[in-house]
Order: structure tokens, then C-alpha cells, then sequence
């Protein structure tokens, strides 16, 4: 808080706020990522130590993408509706040559039941989406598509998507670190509805409604998964991002001029989130 | 608005949002209680109880995962039902007569549960000093006076009451387990508090301090999903732990604002956004992944 108070105004300068904002922004970069990297790091040593004998991965499917710029090509992921049933790869599990997978989670030789892997695949494909769907409505924007748009809603939709391609990389880092495929399709069930919707968007309103669905349906089925997954690592994961996409919707909130948190359809803040909208694993282990 | 899917993708719809949502409108929200009685509740609700139920069954497989998740009759279909009976139910009675009756039943203790006590025990006492906290804070008159912001006076009232259920939910939870009812304050962070109390002397004051707690509480529930024996006691921390985020980023926003002069900009309105400065667009959305670095240990805030 500063102590000298300035007379209250209109508007606020960026560099006003960015000097607020900015050990945030130092923050994730100095604690979380390198910590969640550290986790899965240690996970794929452990994986390692426990199973001496592997199956060589395949190299065009097992890129280990942790960071940013690498998970996607999001511009034409809406469009590339999973012509790659990637994600089902995950419910068959590579023979890693000491024992098959039980279904027990972490007491298996790769960490993952097939279950938690096709939780995670279904997760990645969500963030896939979200990538994709963000990357599109920033060139609509920026084409002049939406009308007016103000200032804070692209460098929102820029810090939003770029969280969603960490959160992606994080997800596959845990696939891969199992021996299994990175999973780079967004979800095939929900890429028709998004894309369907985001047809009818025409202003920045629209687009934030689209986007604060896509929020809350990866902040509920991550919701989900924290209760149903079996390894501790994937819990660990998923329970970080979780919050994340809360905090995304928050602000979506704010900006459509709602309570910025988790309401029922009529707008009563709510004290749990809820988990109508959770995408369940059959969104990838059918295709 | 988002709404709940009921029959699959293809209807997951969004709903017109009102124009304006002004001040009134907004202690209006907050005093639809009989909404309360919603699915996140019931959910919650229903984790913890099968938690407790689970506790005695470790020799038996746990529920699918699916099963503590409405999909639309996908999967576990059984456990849909029961919850659609559980939300029936509760609808018709008040949050008190809800948690009552879903946490009714003789209490029950296990060494498999200690650690999962501990955990819930020093949650209730996060909140307990969450409650308190706020509390204080509304009487205070820039937050709950005549010279308070209407957003953050309807803000501190809301998340006072969340966290207020959060406690119920906690302490219901490790009554059944054969815990003790947690009703005093962590007790590391009430020291804080306590010290923080005589030097709020503004709005931003507070929220720096509220922004602590709650950003302490989310931290400690992230780590404690991983943690927790039980996949249902999992799925009820999940449900709050991003509330909890929630109020950080609200707190994040608000505080940026006070600091820079705009209050006028704490408001609720879809117009509002246009005002923001860019930079604005990255305020209360500081992390990709949620930090555990400050998360109080387990036995913290257990009741000794």
C-alpha cells in the first residue's frame, strides 16, 4: 500500500500497474514451474530406476515438451479435430518388459494406471483446446472481428493461453515420463461444441463467455481427476493447475461484470466448485 | 452464464449475462441461500461421506473415479443416482438440515485416518481463522462500514461465508472420522494476524492480509491432495482449494487497483473492463501452477 495516496483517476498507467504485477509474473517463473519440473524430473528418474528394461519410445511421439513454445501448433487445432486418436493410445499401455499394468496406479512399473493416463490424456487435450481456442480469438481480435476491444483483454488472453500450453507440456511431461505419447489433439468431444460456438462469437463478451466455459470445464474435470487419480505424481500436477484455470475464470467473471468465482447458473457465489461440466475419460478413450 | 451440461457436449450452453450487475444485485446474489443447495454442495457432501465409509473398507477397491462425477449416465451410473436422490433431498432443506443429515451417523476412528484427521484439522483451523479474520475486517469501516467500497464489503461478506462452510465442511468430516471438532485459528498465522490487526488503516491493508490467508489456505489444500489417503477427501479439498485461488485472484486485482487509486474500477459491470489499463489483464492470474511453497504442514492446526 503506498503511503501517498494519489488523487483518484480515471485511468491507471500500465507501468503503474506493471511495477505491481511484475514479481508475479517472477514469481511462477521462480517457484512453481521450476518446482513442478523438478517433480516430474525426479518421477521419470524413479520410473527409470524401477524399470531397467523398457520398450524404446517412440521418438515422434514421445517429445518431452515442458515449456511454452513447443506443445502445439494451436492455430489449426480446431480445425484438426483429432484426426489422430493419439489420446487412445493411452489406454494400451507399452509393455515396459517388467510386468503389465494392474490398474494400480503407482504401484505399477510406469507410475500410471491406464486410467490415470487416460485422465491425463483427457487433460492435455482440454489445454490443447484451450490453446487453440485462445490463439483464435486473439487473431479475431487483433483482425478486427470483435469490435472494440479493450486494452487488458488480449494481454489476458495472451497470459491465459500461454498458462494453458505450460499446463499442457506439464500434463504430457507426466505421459512421457510413463512411457507413453504426448497427447497434441485438442478434445474431440468438446473441439465441435467450442468450435460451433466460437462461430457465433462477435464481440469481446462473447468471446469471454466462450472462454469462461472452457475454464471451467478444465477447472472440473481437473476437480475430478484430484479425486479419482491414483499417482501421487498425477494428483500433484493436476492439483496445481486445478486452481489455475479458477483463477481464470475469476477474472472472465470480473470482466463480464459477474462475481468473479465459482456461482450457480443464477450467479450465487458458490463455496465448492462444482463438477457438472467435467469431461470424462471417454472423451478420449472412444476415439 | 455457464451452465451445468445435463445431456452431453452438444448442450453445454451459456446463458445471456445480465447487462449490469450493480451493488445491489450483488447482496442479492449473495443472500439466495436456498441456491447454496446446489450440486457443488451436493458433491462435496457426498465425497466426504463416502470418505468416511471408505475409511473402513481399505481392503475393498475404491469407487471409480467417474463415480464421484456426473456423466450423464456414461459411468457410474449407480453413484448418479444416489447423488441425484442426495441433491432431491437437500434442496428441500436448509444448509444446516443438509449437513446434518448427510453427516449424521456414529463417529469412527482408525489409524489409517490419523494422518487424514491432522489434515482436515489443521484445514478447519485455516478457516477458522479465515472466518475470524473477515470478521474483523467488517467491522471495520472501510470494509464494512459506510465508507467501504460496496464490492469489497459484499466480497468480505460472501467469502466470510464460503469459508465459514468450508469449516462446517471440514470439521463434519473429521467428526466422523473419530476426530476432534477444530474451533481454535491456525496457530502460526493467527500470531500474524494478531500482530496485523492494529496496522489495518486502509482497504489495501486489509486485502494485503486477507490476500495472505488466502493464499496460504489454497497452497496448503493443493499439497494436501496429495497427501490425503482418501480419493473422496481428495475430491472435497479439490472443491474448495480453488475457491480459495479464486479469492487470491480477486484479492490480487483489488489490491492493484487500491494501490494504484482506482477503487471506481472495483466494480461489477461489463463495461468496466474497457477502462482497465492493459496491464490489468494480467492481475489476479500470477501463476501457471499453483505454489506449494508456503502450504502449512499437516499437523500445523491439529487439535492437540
Amino acid at each position: 500500500m503506498r503511503s501517498n495516496r494519489r488523487q483518484l483517476r480515471a485511468d491507471i498507467s500500465d507501468s503503474e500497474l506493471a511495477a505491481m504485477t511484475k514479481s508475479m509474473d517472477e514469481l511462477h517463473h521462480d517457484e512453481s514451474l521450476p518446482k513442478l519440473r523438478a517433480a516430474v524430473a525426479e518421477w521419470t528418474e524413479e520410473i527409470a530406476a524401477a524399470s531397467p528394461v523398457r520398450e524404446a519410445p517412440n521418438p515422434s511421439r514421445r517429445r518431452f515438451l515442458i515449456g511454452t513454445g513447443g506443445v502445439i501448433a494451436a492455430g489449426g487445432l480446431l480445425a484438426a479435430c483429432s484426426s489422430t486418436p493419439a489420446a487412445a493410445h493411452h489406454t494400451r499401455r507399452k509393455s515396459s518388459g517388467t510386468g503389465g499394468n494392474s490398474g494400480s496406479g503407482s504401484g505399477s512399473s510406469s507410475g500410471l494406471s491406464p486410467a490415470d493416463a487416460t485422465s491425463l490424456a483427457v487433460d492435455a487435450s482440454i489445454e490443447n483446446l484451450a490453446v487453440a481456442a485462445y490463439t483464435k480469438g486473439i487473431d479475431a481480435a487483433t483482425a478486427g472481428k470483435l469490435g472494440a476491444v479493450p486494452p487488458a483483454v488480449p494481454v489476458f488472453a495472451t497470459t491465459a493461453r500461454s498458462h494453458h500450453a505450460a499446463h499442457a507440456a506439464a500434463f504430457n511431461a507426466v505421459l512421457t515420463a510413463a512411457g507413453l505419447s504426448a497427447v497434441h489433439e485438442p478434445d474431440p468431444v468438446l473441439t465441435p461444441v467450442v468450435t460451433k460456438k466460437f462461430a457465433t462469437v462477435k464481440n469481446v463478451g462473447d468471446l469471454a463467455e466462450l472462454a469462461l466455459l472452457l475454464e471451467n470445464v478444465a477447472a472440473q474435470t481437473y476437480q475430478a481427476d484430484v479425486g479419482g487419480l491414483t499417482s501421487t505424481h498425477a494428483i500433484a500436477t493436476t492439483a496445481s493447475i486445478q486452481p489455475v484455470e479458477m483463477t481464470h475464470a475469476a477474472i472472465l467473471y470480473f470482466v463480464l461484470g459477474k462475481y468473479p468465482g465459482a456461482q450457480t447458473a443464477s450467479g450465487t457465489p458458490l463455496a465448492f466448485n462444482p463438477l457438472q461440466l467435467s469431461r470424462p475419460n471417454s472423451d478420449v478413450s472412444s476415439t | 452464464m455457464v451452465t451445468g451440461s445435463t445431456n452431453g457436449p452438444d448442450e453445454v450452453t451459456t446463458k445471456e449475462y445480465a447487462v449490469t450487475i450493480d451493488e445491489h444485485r450483488l447482496r442479492e446474489l449473495t443472500e439466495e441461500s436456498s441456491d447454496l443447495q446446489s450440486d457443488a454442495l451436493q458433491v462435496t457432501k457426498q465425497a466426504l461421506d463416502e470418505y468416511v465409509e471408505l475409511s473402513h473398507e481399505e481392503e475393498a477397491p475404491p469407487p471409480a473415479a467417474a463415480a464421484l462425477v456426473d456423466h450423464d449416465g456414461e459411468e457410474g451410473s449407480a453413484t448418479v443416482s444416489t447423488r441425484r436422490l442426495l441433491v432431491g433431498a437437500l434442496v428441500a432443506g436448509g444448509f444446516g438440515v443438509a449437513v446434518a443429515s448427510l453427516f449424521a451417523g456414529t463417529a469412527v476412528a482408525g489409524a489409517s485416518t490419523t494422518g487424514d484427521v491432522d489434515i482436515l484439522e489443521t484445514a478447519a483451523s485455516i478457516e477458522v481463522l479465515a472466518v475470524a479474520t473477515y470478521g474483523k475486517a467488517l467491522t471495520l469501516p472501510f470494509i464494512g462500514g459506510s465508507s467501504a467500497n460496496p464490492v469489497v464489503k459484499a466480497f468480505a461478506q460472501t467469502t466470510k461465508a464460503q469459508h465459514a462452510q468450508h469449516l462446517q465442511a471440514f470439521n463434519a468430516a473429521t467428526a466422523r472420522l473419530g476426530g476432534a471438532k477444530q474451533t481454535k485459528p491456525d496457530p502460526k498465522y493467527a500470531k500474524i494476524v494478531q500482530a496485523a490487526v492494529p496496522t489495518l488503516k486502509s482497504a489495501a491493508d486489509v486485502v494485503g492480509l486477507a490476500r495472505t490467508l488466502e493464499l496460504v489456505a489454497a497452497e496448503t489444500y493443493v499439497k494436501d491432495c496429495s497427501e490425503l489417503s482418501s480419493k473422496s477427501a481428495r475430491t472435497v479439498m479439490a472443491s474448495i482449494m480453488g475457491v480459495e485461488a479464486q479469492h487470491v485472484a480477486v484479492l490480487d486485482a483489488v489490491g492493484a487497483l487500491l494501490a494504484a487509486g482506482a477503487p471506481q474500477l472495483i466494480t461489477l459491470s461489463p463495461t468496466n473492463v474497457a477502462k482497465l489499463p492493459a496491464v490489468a489483464g494480467s492481475l489476479g492470474i500470477p501463476y501457471p501452477f499453483w505454489p506449494t511453497a508456503q502450504a502449512s504442514p499437516a499437523t500445523e492446526g491439529a487439535v492437540k
